[in-house]
């Protein structure tokens, strides 16, 4: 079932990606849609026959880059299929072979052809009235409204994007802000994809991209623009180490018995249980591992205001106590109450996500470790 | 006289912008600014001390590993704390893994595009660049395969990556056949694969790459089994081997095809390496690759941080209280940003967001450079070897000063490559016979109440400074010194003395003043972290005439 110019399969068999592979990966962009893998064929039939390359403009502001680098860990399709097959990125500062004003040019050129994609990484850079980032004489502020006017949508990629991140951190010294709030405060209104986390999940990116050249829309998102397939559960929901959680066996200290014995990390301050990604499932880099795997706590990267609402990151979750039969749904919903008013001064807007509506899901009581724990005051 | 600009400077990490007076076809003076300001160091006052770790890692998505582990060295530092044996090994192994990703994707996909014109690929011959690939001793590929992803490209009309590339520029070597830049292409696409094997090797032990999780202050949260240790191993044993096979050859065999770029781009002359990869002594000065500076001729010495002083004099930051021409140490630095208005044409004018380091006043060069001469004048034998070897090949036999160019520069990382590709298999075996042995510490708990500290170590760019001081269990103050702060540092108030990578451009030859590409040249072997286009103006009455590059008029 190659399409009928199987242009793509070829290129991808030279390059040592297998007909078997790729229709595994269409396989994975299936279920990332939702759809049955029975679609994996349909899929590729069509990624195949896309005949013109769909133009990108990736634009960096106040950015580290590492969004870039992890989008460049994609594995099926790997960057290179991406950047040559996939798409035409005629913009992207990190990677692209022309320098000064033949970049600036190819930029301006897709803008005024239209029809284009507009990735944006890092944070939107507001302080000095826009000072904070001049790029070719040009305000970054000014350059992504440019851009945005004329893109069919755009991905915010990265915690930066969404909501300014660890830039817009307190005291926020240079004025930094996500694309959604700042293209909102201009009065620009475009179909926006939020990819938070930091750096963003390079499946994520792909899959987004690949459902929007398939579907010619954006995918199903929540109130805060998060496609629903990715930021619809909680960490913790998917955490392989849930079973650790409800057995009550705890990592207390790093390097501990525990910790070798991959116990759960909540004593040690993991914001999974309110963290909304996909993180557990889809990995990271060609699905090797992710943060838990490594015996570190989530910090809570996918969340807003990662950094101010989540640090002292070993904290566990505001303090709560986990020894008093308090339950996991009421702690998310507990802490996403805080996390709710931090979102109102970013101007996001939050309806909790989710989880408010699911206080008072009957869950056991008090487990069976807490209950003897408890006695002793807690867990510590 | 003319000045040209390059803004964005592309290719690199950032937003940096370089503006060149030329004259009679060579650069005569330049003016090297760092365009963005974010401000971490503000960011983590009153912060959990072990928080950063976390957080200055996203200072840069290129090395967060050298930040993540330089912030956990200041934090340990601080608070008198020894990390186990085994977390020493471990974090050796992430760092190396974070220097292989990075020196791959830097020579390759960053820097080589200025080196290789890849619209020449479009006519090798596909039997003769076999037989090229065979001639220099480096790897095939299916190369047929490549070049047709390059036709379809062109005859699609759509070249991505490579829209208004400088191809076809007259400063790329006219020498070079064909069929090298078709071999260089094909490793450019094996590259980014490779790139990411390495970076998959530091998510197996931080969970994800970039901003690794693992090596929190007190040790590594990472406690290895055999399944990820083989999975460690094996990676890093594909990635060594194709370094040798690859990248090795490929550097020997694209230096003579530019030997005029052994004579420009010397730079300040001046190296600092605070030192990478440590033994069981946990001293810089023992480290695998030690610290040391050379500041005249090629004589090393000890580093001595107390005579590193920063300066804000021609940055966007408030004077200092001392005085506006003092300097002050990082362990007690200051960080007042100011509404930023670039002068590139007033005497004393400020035009960076990067301050100004120097040692003992002098700015000094750091990186893969300063790195490899560092070990070489200490007797590294492997590096000694690889250098020397490599120089023989190229006709330089006992000349390391060569390395002191813009082709020196660019080359001395892919050397550096396969010593870290070796290094990082010894550590693994050292890590299996530590566990062998029943070793299982990974981390020592410590007090974060009160402490002040500084960590000093390496990015794959260069040399890498935290500071932090804690009271209260809040951090009171922090400070960083990255490594391209040193190299595009700006020149000195009187403007008498420039930052290094600003030195290393006066006296590039510019013979295109729309695309200036050895200055591009020069500008990469740095590897800034931090992104420019090229606008020429008059300089005689100061009015900006802006006479950007034009759009490249190459093939592709």
């Amino acid at each position: 079932m190659p399409g009928k110019n199987g242009v793509l399969l070829r290129e991808l068999e030279a390059r040592g990606v297998s007909r078997r592979d790729f229709i595994k990966y269409c396989g994975t962009i299936a279920a990332m849609l939702g759809l049955d893998l029975s679609a994996a064929p349909q899929i590729a039939e069509a990624l195949d026959n896309a005949s013109a390359l769909k133009p990108v403009i990736w634009l960096e502001a106040g950015s580290c880059s590492g969004c870039t680098e992890s989008t460049a860990q994609s594995d099926n399709p790997d960057i290179a299929t991406i950047v040559l097959d996939i798409l035409s990125v005629n913009y992207t500062e990190t990677i692209m072979a022309a320098a000064g004003y033949a970049a600036e040019q190819a930029k301006d050129d897709t803008i005024a052809k239209g029809g284009y994609l507009l990735v944006y990484e890092g944070s939107v850079m507001t302080g000095w009235g826009g000072d904070a980032l001049v790029i070719a004489g040009r305000k970054g502020i000014d350059e992504l409204v440019t851009a945005a006017k004329g893109a069919e949508a755009i991905i915010a990629v990265g915690s930066c994007a969404v909501d300014g991140g660890w830039v817009a951190a307190a005291p926020n010294p240079a004025g930094a802000m996500g694309v959604g709030p700042y293209l909102a405060s201009v009065g620009i209104n475009k179909p926006l994809i939020n990819l938070p986390t930091c750096p963003v999940n390079p499946v994520w990116v792909v899959s987004v991209i690949v459902d929007y050249l398939l579907l010619g829309k954006v995918p199903a998102l929540d109130e805060y623009d998060r496609p629903k397939s990715i930021y619809g559960q909680t960490i913790h929901d998917n955490c392989p180490r849930r079973g650790h959680f409800e057995n009550g066996e705890f990592v207390r200290e790093f390097g501990s018995e525990e910790a070798a014995l991959g116990y759960c990390l909540y004593a040690m301050g993991c914001k999974g249980p309110t963290t909304f990604t996909d993180c557990p499932v889809v990995r990271w880099n060609h699905k090797q591992s992710w943060c838990v795997e490594a015996g570190a706590p989530c910090i809570g990267c996918g969340g807003f205001d990662w950094v101010d609402n989540n640090a002292p990151f070993a904290d566990r979750l505001h303090n709560l106590p986990i020894g008093t039969g308090v339950q996991p749904a009421v702690l998310g919903w507990a802490a996403g109450g805080i996390v709710a008013a931090g979102l109102v001064v970013h101007g996001i807007g939050m309806k909790a996500a989710g989880r408010t509506g699911r206080v008072g899901v009957p869950t056991e009581e008090i487990k069976e470790y807490d209950r003897k724990h408890g006695a002793k005051g807690g867990d510590k | 006289m003319v000045r040209t600009v390059i803004d964005p400077v592309t290719r690199i990490e950032g937003h940096l912008r370089v503006e060149l007076e030329v004259e009679n076809n060579l650069v005569t003076d330049a003016w090297v600014s760092g365009t963005l300001f974010r401000g971490m160091e503000l960011v983590m006052k009153d912060r959990a001390p072990a928080d950063a770790f976390f957080v200055t890692q996203r200072i840069c998505g290129v090395c967060p590993v050298s930040h993540g582990h330089t912030s956990s060295m200041a934090t340990e530092a601080a608070f008198n704390v020894t990390i186990p044996n085994n977390a020493r090994i471990i974090r050796n192994l992430v760092e190396g893994a974070q220097f292989l990703h990075s020196h791959i994707l830097w020579f390759y996909n960053l820097a080589a595009l200025d080196w290789v014109d890849v619209s020449q690929a479009l006519k090798a011959d596909i039997a003769q660049t076999y037989a090229l690939a065979e001639q220099v001793g480096t790897s095939t590929a299916d190369f047929k395969a490549v070049q047709d992803q390059l036709k379809k490209l062109v005859a699609g009309g759509q070249l991505s990556i490579f829209t208004n590339a400088w191809f076809g520029n007259t400063a790329y070597s006219a020498k070079m056949p064909p069929e090298f830049a078709l071999i260089a292409t094909a490793h450019y696409l094996e590259a980014l694969r490779y790139q990411s094997e390495a970076s998959t090797v530091c998510a197996i032990i931080g969970g994800k790459m970039p901003h690794i999780m693992s090596s929190i202050p007190g040790g590594t949260t990472f406690v290895p089994t055999d399944d990820n240790l083989s999975r460690i191993l094996f990676r890093l044993k594909a990635i060594r081997d194709w370094v040798a096979a690859t990248m090795i050859p490929d550097v020997i065999a694209l230096a003579p095809f530019y030997p005029e770029a052994t004579t420009y781009g010397q730079g300040v002359g001046k190296f600092m390496a605070y030192g990478v990869f440590d033994r069981e002594s946990m001293k810089p000065i023992d480290r695998y690759l030690p610290m040391g500076i050379i500041t005249s001729g090629l004589n090393v010495a000890d580093v001595d941080e107390t005579k590193i002083l920063e300066y804000v004099d021609r940055s966007f930051y408030e004077p200092y209280p001392e005085g506006a021409d003092k300097g002050i140490n990082p362990t007690q630095g200051i960080t007042q940003p100011m509404a930023p208005k670039y002068d590139t044409t007033t005497p004393g004018g400020r035009y960076t967001w990067s301050k100004a380091p120097r040692y003992d006043s002098q700015p000094i060069e750091v990186g893969g450079l300063a790195r490899v001469l560092v070990a070489y004048l200490r007797g590294v034998p492997e590096i000694k070897t690889l250098v020397d070897s490599t120089l023989a090949k190229l006709g330089v036999a006992g000349k390391p000063e060569v390395l002191i160019s813009t082709l020196g520069r660019t080359a001395a990382r892919p050397l550096e490559a396969l010593y870290v590709g070796n290094l990082m298999i010894d550590q693994v075996n050292e890590l299996i016979a530590s566990l062998k042995g029943g070793d299982s510490k990974f981390f020592q708990p410590y007090d974060d109440a009160q402490g002040a500290g500084v960590g000093m170590w390496e990015a794959p760019r260069g040399a890498l400074l935290h500071a932090t001081n804690v009271s209260g269990h809040k951090i009171q103050n922090y400070q960083c010194i990255v490594p391209s702060t040193w190299n595009v540092s700006p020149r000195d108030a009187d403007g008498k003395v420039h930052g290094p990578m600003e030195q290393a451009l006066i006296g590039n030859p510019c013979t295109d003043l729309k695309q200036p590409l050895e200055a591009l040249r020069t500008i990469h072997s740095f590897d800034p972290c931090i992104a420019c286009a090229v606008h020429v103006m008059d300089a005689k009455d100061g009015t900006e005439n802006t006479i950007w590059t034009g759009p490249a008029m190459g093939v592709l």
